[in-house]
């Protein structure tokens, strides 16, 4: 019976050693405390005496090899001895590699909301004083600051309330996030950050810029957007369909919705609802493609694409597809204050399934919207314009631009998820009754 | 320093010589046929049975570790492995000669010792006693294991599965193990055995033993004391200071007192297991210079020890000679010390690839295998034949076999889940007892009444509150300051607790460097109260011991900047063996340290953050005469090591704050609640230690030159703390500066900062500021206003980094600029 020689484990942190040395050759006769092979971990160099009597039948590994510990060596055994079934299967054990069925944590949107306001802007203040600052709702245009490093501490704000300066908590929050309000200043913004780099008696200067550097919210949404365009197979389909039913059923909205609080819902909101009831149809639509895996989501979790004074940020209206109309256009109307107020969670902003944006109010007559990623559409929504139809009467035509990665998504598919949202949309009525 | 021993100048110079006497070497020769007269065929079986028993089980971890299989059980163990393969004579031949009273310390390399120990109990005990205690420890949790998987009916079989279990449980880190798995191979033990704590430090265990001996010895306790360690030890500081503090000669001299107490020697013996390695350095030959250890041992004291070197490789020698040793500590004749020469054929552990030794070597000492040259002289002895031999091997076997099956089994033998009891560990970090005495039915050992004591006359006569009814000052010499404090608390417990014991340096006579101790001399007799040589390893070492071993000890550093030379004893055991052991051990040991002033670099440090970064002990620092014996009554009362810090700036301060004066009776201040000694509403100052004092004078001059009102907190203790009092002050001020002695880089005081940012972030006018004595060496006297914080100091501080004070004009440049600059030269 031949014996295996395993590499033996010197010390429980070595995993694996390197065979310096072979002192037998295959076909060697080993008598016990032979040394068959040396070798050494990374503390120390040992030599291996054979345990066994009988001729080197098989040499498993080479000099200078670094072989696993507890591994198989060498054979040993007499001489024309079958040791096929004692030689490591090769391969054997190298299962092909599968995917993991593992649910992965959902990557959060990179953390926009949690974004603090540029240096620029900076208003240095302690914890405390801050609190009092928002409890009291002290005017901060009157704050002396007088703590260490001009920064303002509580004493600051007592002195302030002191005096009976008070304005408003909006005021206060504003200041602190670096906003000063326009009719208290001569200049806007931009302007007075400008003049604080550029030279003084340059007015006229032709050369005169300033320099920013780019804010945290803006270094955000260039990655999302640059990854976006250089990672996927973006293209656009553009289409538009007929919105004289959209726009009839926003005017009786609005006339007679009044009393019911429904006179508040816009043609976005209209929009947000279709995309809501069709995009569950489609799997590979209301989906992120992450690492060559689908996440296909159950509900219709649609992002809606807003405009804040920082940058563009994209809150998710989290089960849409179950929400009613009116439902949609309070919860779309909430996001859009808070993202523009900055006060939305990064859970708020992450998750979505798919996105809308919507630069129809601009009088853009059809773009190329940029998939937020790691989604796989992206709806644009455009202005109407006056088309005729084919017997020559006037109708009003909304444009609609689907963005859709061509990689998760193709042609055939996305143009008819288009066709079916715009056969939706032109007969709201009816979606509604759904 | 007693007054009754006269040093001579007549005699001191005297010419001579020193005279040794001969250091036996190896001189057992008794023949088999003499044997047959002491032991039965059951005990020389036994003997074999014992010695094979450790061979296999380190045989079995040997083969676990290097190839992850014994016996066809599989199993991966990643904890250390130190084996005694050839040293199983030298340890059945010891434990051999000892019973339950007689305790066995030893090393990281002790399974072999444990083994031994725990079957020679096994054999002792009887049946009833026997099945108790295994009954009885961990609620039966390591019995029912092994109950289930013994169908023999013997109790003396299920004991022997029990230790073989409860030690590889142990081990492998399983909560059936002697100690939960907290202690793991190099620190197993089981006291119902006499198995006392083995130390992964080497040497560590001497001085540990030491003290389990002195409560033998000052405790009128049964039996011996075994410090085991290996050769290597030898060269360890801890290891010399104990065999000197063992021998040292007011125990038969002084002890006695005249015959009213006993003088008898102590009852410990250092055993070295000399296996000619310590790790890869070889003892004799090349890193000492002693030849042979029983050398090293014949200068401690005139008796030499009664050194001697045994032959490891023939337990009947070692029995021999074990059997000597016992008979002269237990007539009073200890310390002794006995080499029991030996060799370790495993490597240090299976990493080693015994690159310090040649292969012939270890050859000619398997050669020599001490278990099968006794089984040769017992067959050729007729005492038994080969058959009956193999009989003993195949069931040894059998069971390490099954004993290997049971600890590796996740459902019968688990982990701690820390998972579901997130707890666990932290629940025995401490013990948390509130024990009066540690030994209720006893009466205290006390030379005269407590109200006839000198010093509690003269503490009656003095005022406890610092100012009249007028509120004047009351002069230092009348009043009742935080020595009085200190010494209160403790002669109470020891007229409270018969175990309690006091020793460090210039503690008798003197009454200790700094006067707390004076008047105990008077009161206790030497066993109880003594001076110890300058050793604080085995100060603090025998401390420990003397708290496994079930007493209460309050030991004292004259200064704190000697705690460096405790290190080990403090870091490693002081604070570790209750947890270690999983709650079984508990530590009432009060380790007074001394903060000094004036004395330049090595005497005046303020080490707090050194012990509280310590994971274990309790630390506290009081800074006033009721906040002193309060804290004292606690540390006294508690089972947990405490680390008391005193101030020598502030022995003689009398009591300013607790206006009814500090009772004459018993209370307790718990440790681990800060104090504020003066309310105010702009800023706190929370103070570690005698700073207070400065605090306070700097609170004086904010409130009187610049109309803020300061709140001032005493920490008093480190570890625990109870942040509720300090979050609520800085809620109210919104800016704190936190203020010691201590060096600011890595001080307490930075860990407090931290931690007040982080609990009430949103409450801070400031980041809490930290002001602590520079990062360099201690200056003389006249300059250490230059680098302890001092009250304009700490206003300078405020103004600096908390609220600008209008008007203030700092004389300290605590900027941010210069302790950026600081920072960067590392000062």
């Amino acid at each position: 019976m031949a014996n295996v020689v395993i590499m033996p484990r010197q010390g429980q942190s070595v995993e694996s050693c390197i065979i310096t040395a072979w002192q037998k050759k295959k076909g060697d006769h080993v008598n016990e405390k032979d040394i068959l092979f040396s070798y050494e971990t990374d503390k120390s160099a040992f030599d291996e005496p054979s345990q066994f009597t009988g001729t080197m039948l098989e040499i498993l590994w080479n000099e200078g090899d670094v072989v696993p510990c507890l591994e198989p060596v060498c054979i040993i055994g007499e001489e024309g001895e079958d040791i096929s079934a004692l030689l490591p299967k090769k391969n054997a054990d190298a299962a092909p590699e599968t995917a993991s069925e593992e649910v992965k944590e959902t990557p959060k949107a990179e953390a926009v909301a949690t974004v603090s306001e540029s240096d620029g802007n900076r208003v240095f203040i302690s914890p405390r004083a801050k609190r009092l600052a928002l409890e009291s709702a002290v005017d901060m245009t009157k704050v002396v600051p007088t703590g260490p490093h001009g920064r303002i501490i509580e004493r600051d704000i007592n002195k302030a309330l002191d005096e009976g300066f008070v304005a408003t908590q909006e005021k206060v929050e504003k200041f602190l996030k670096g906003i000063v309000e326009a009719e208290e200043t001569a200049l806007p913004k931009e302007e007075k950050a400008a003049e604080t780099v550029q030279a003084p008696a340059a007015a006229a200067d032709v050369h005169a810029y300033t320099e920013e550097p780019m804010s945290n919210v803006r270094k955000v949404i260039a990655k999302a957007m640059h990854s976006s365009l250089s990672e996927m197979a973006q293209l656009t389909l553009n289409s538009s369909f007929n919105a004289s039913a959209l726009l009839a059923y926003r005017a009786k909205l609005k006339s007679s919705g009044e009393a019911l609080g429904l006179g508040k819902i816009t043609i976005n909101d209209m929009v947000l609802f279709a995309v809501s009831r069709i995009l569950p149809k489609y799997p590979e639509i209301n989906a992120n493609l992450i690492d060559n895996t689908f996440r296909k989501y159950k509900y219709a979790n649609v992002g809606m694409a807003v405009d804040t004074d920082r940058g563009l940020l994209v809150p998710v209206i989290f089960g849409a597809d179950k929400l009613t109309l009116s439902e949609i256009s309070a919860k779309a109307k909430e996001l859009a204050g808070k993202a523009r107020e900055g006060k939305c969670s990064p859970d708020e902003m992450s998750g979505g399934s798919f996105t809308v944006s919507n630069l129809g109010s601009m009088g853009v007559e059809s773009f190329t919207p940029v998939i937020n990623p790691p989604q796989t559409a992206i709806l644009g929504v455009c202005c109407t314009t006056n088309r005729l139809d084919a017997e020559g009467k006037v109708y009003p035509a909304m444009g609609l631009s689907l963005t859709f990665d061509h990689r998760a998504v193709d042609g055939a598919p996305a143009a008819k998820f288009l066709k079916e949202l715009c056969g939706a949309l032109e007969n709201f009525d009816l979606l509604l009754a759904k | 320093m007693p007054k009754s021993q006269f040093v001579d100048p007549g005699k001191v110079f005297v010419p001579g010589y020193a005279e040794f006497e001969s250091i036996p070497l190896c001189r057992y020769n008794k023949t088999l046929a003499e044997e047959k007269k002491i032991y039965s065929k059951d005990d020389f079986m036994r003997i074999y049975h014992d010695m094979r028993t450790i061979r296999e089980f380190e045989t079995m971890l040997n083969e676990i570790k290097v190839k992850s299989e014994y016996n066809g059980v599989k199993y991966n163990n990643p904890g250390p492995a130190h084996l005694s393969i050839g040293q199983e004579a030298s340890a059945v031949g010891q434990a051999y000669c000892l019973d339950i009273n007689d305790y066995t310390f030893g090393s990281h390399r002790s399974h072999g010792e444990i083994l031994a120990k725990g079957l020679s109990s096994i054999n002792k005990l009887d049946e009833k006693e026997l099945y108790e205690i295994m009954k009885e420890f961990l609620g039966g949790a390591t019995l029912a294991v092994v109950e289930k998987n013994n169908h023999t009916g013997n109790i003396k079989d299920l004991a022997k599965d029990f230790l073989l279990y409860g030690a590889l449980a142990e081990i492998f880190a399983r909560t059936t193990g002697f100690n939960k798995g907290l202690g793991g191979s190099m620190h197993a033990f089981f006291i119902p055995f006499g198995i006392l704590p083995n130390n992964a430090i080497v040497g560590g265990a001497a001085p540990i033993a030491l003290g389990a001996a002195l409560f033998k010895r000052s405790n009128h306790k049964k039996g011996i004391v075994v410090a085991n360690s290996g050769d290597g030890a030898l060269g360890r500081g801890p290891v010399l200071e104990s065999l000197n503090f063992a021998s040292m000669d007011q125990i038969t001299k002084l002890w006695g007192m005249d015959g009213k107490y006993s003088n008898e020697g102590m009852p410990i013996l250092f055993n070295v297991f000399n296996n000619f390695y310590g790790m890869g350095g070889q003892t004799m030959g090349e890193t000492m210079g002693f030849t042979f250890p029983a050398r090293l041992a014949a200068g401690f004291n005139l008796d030499q020890m009664h050194s001697e070197k045994v032959n490891g490789y023939d337990p009947l020698a070692v029995i021999d000679a074990t059997t000597r040793k016992k008979e002269l500590l237990l007539s009073g004749k200890g310390p002794a010390f006995l080499e029991v020469a030996t060799y370790r054929i495993s490597g240090h552990s299976p990493s080693d690839s015994s690159t310090y030794r040649t292969q012939e070597e270890i050859e000619a000492w398997k050669e020599a295998n001490p278990i099968v040259a006794y089984r040769k002289k017992m067959v050729e002895g007729g005492v038994a034949t080969e058959e009956e031999f193999d009989a003993i091997d195949e069931s040894i076997v059998e069971r390490v076999t099954k004993i290997i099956k049971l600890a590796i089994d996740d459902e019968v033998s688990p982990r701690m889940d820390l998972s579901k009891n997130p707890d666990m560990i932290s629940s025995i970090m401490y013990s948390n007892n509130h024990v009066k005495s540690m030994d209720p039915d006893r009466e205290p050992e006390v030379l005269i009444p407590k109200e006839e004591d000198p010093r509690v006359k003269q503490i009656a006569g003095k005022s406890r509150y610092a100012f009249d009814e007028k509120g004047a000052a009351i002069p230092k010499m009348k009043l009742y300051n935080i020595r009085d404090g200190l010494f209160e608390a403790i002669i109470d417990k020891f007229y409270e607790d018969p175990t309690t014991i006091a020793y460090g340096e210039d503690n008798r006579d003197w009454g200790g460097a700094f006067a707390v101790y004076r008047g105990l001399t008077e009161a206790l007799p030497y066993h109880r109260f003594f001076n110890a040589p300058i050793s604080e390893s085995a100060i603090v070492g025998s401390a420990v011991g003397y708290a496994i071993a079930g007493g209460r000890a309050i030991v004292e550093l004259m200064y704190a900047d000697f705690i460096g030379c405790a290190g080990d004893e403090i870091f490693n055991q002081l604070s570790k063996w209750q947890a270690m052991s999983a709650g079984i051990l508990k530590m009432p040991v009060v380790l007074r340290v001394s903060v000094g002033s004036k004395y330049g670099a090595q005497h005046s440090q303020d080490w707090t953050a050194l012990c509280s970064h310590i994971p274990g002990l309790k630390v506290c620092f009081p800074a006033t005469p009721y906040d002193a014996k309060g804290l004292m009554n606690s540390a006294l009362n508690g089972t947990d090591p405490v680390i008391f810090f005193e101030s020598q700036r502030i022995y003689d301060k009398g009591e300013e704050f607790h206006k009814e004066g500090v009772p004459e009776g018993y209370y307790e201040i718990p440790i681990g609640e800060p104090d504020v000694k003066r309310e105010g509403k702009d800023v706190t100052i929370l103070s570690i230690g005698a700073v207070l004092y400065r605090a306070l004078e700097a609170a004086d001059k904010l409130q009187s030159e610049y109309g803020i009102s300061a709140e001032v907190i005493d920490a008093r203790s480190m570890v625990p703390f109870n942040y509720e009092k300090v979050i609520e002050s800085v809620k109210k001020t919104g800016k704190i500066v936190i203020v010691g002695d201590a060096v600011d880089r890595g001080s307490i005081m930075r860990d407090m900062a931290s931690n007040i940012t982080e609990m009430c972030f949103d409450y801070l006018d400031a980041p809490p500021a930290v002001f602590g004595s520079r990062n360099w060496i201690t200056p003389a006297f006249e300059l250490e206003k230059y680098y302890f914080p001092q009250a304009d100091g700490i206003i300078d501080v405020i103004s600096e980094k908390l609220m600008p004070i209008p008007g203030h004009v700092t004389k300290y440049n605590e900027t941010e600029i210069e302790h950026i600059e600081r920072a960067k030269k590392g000062v």
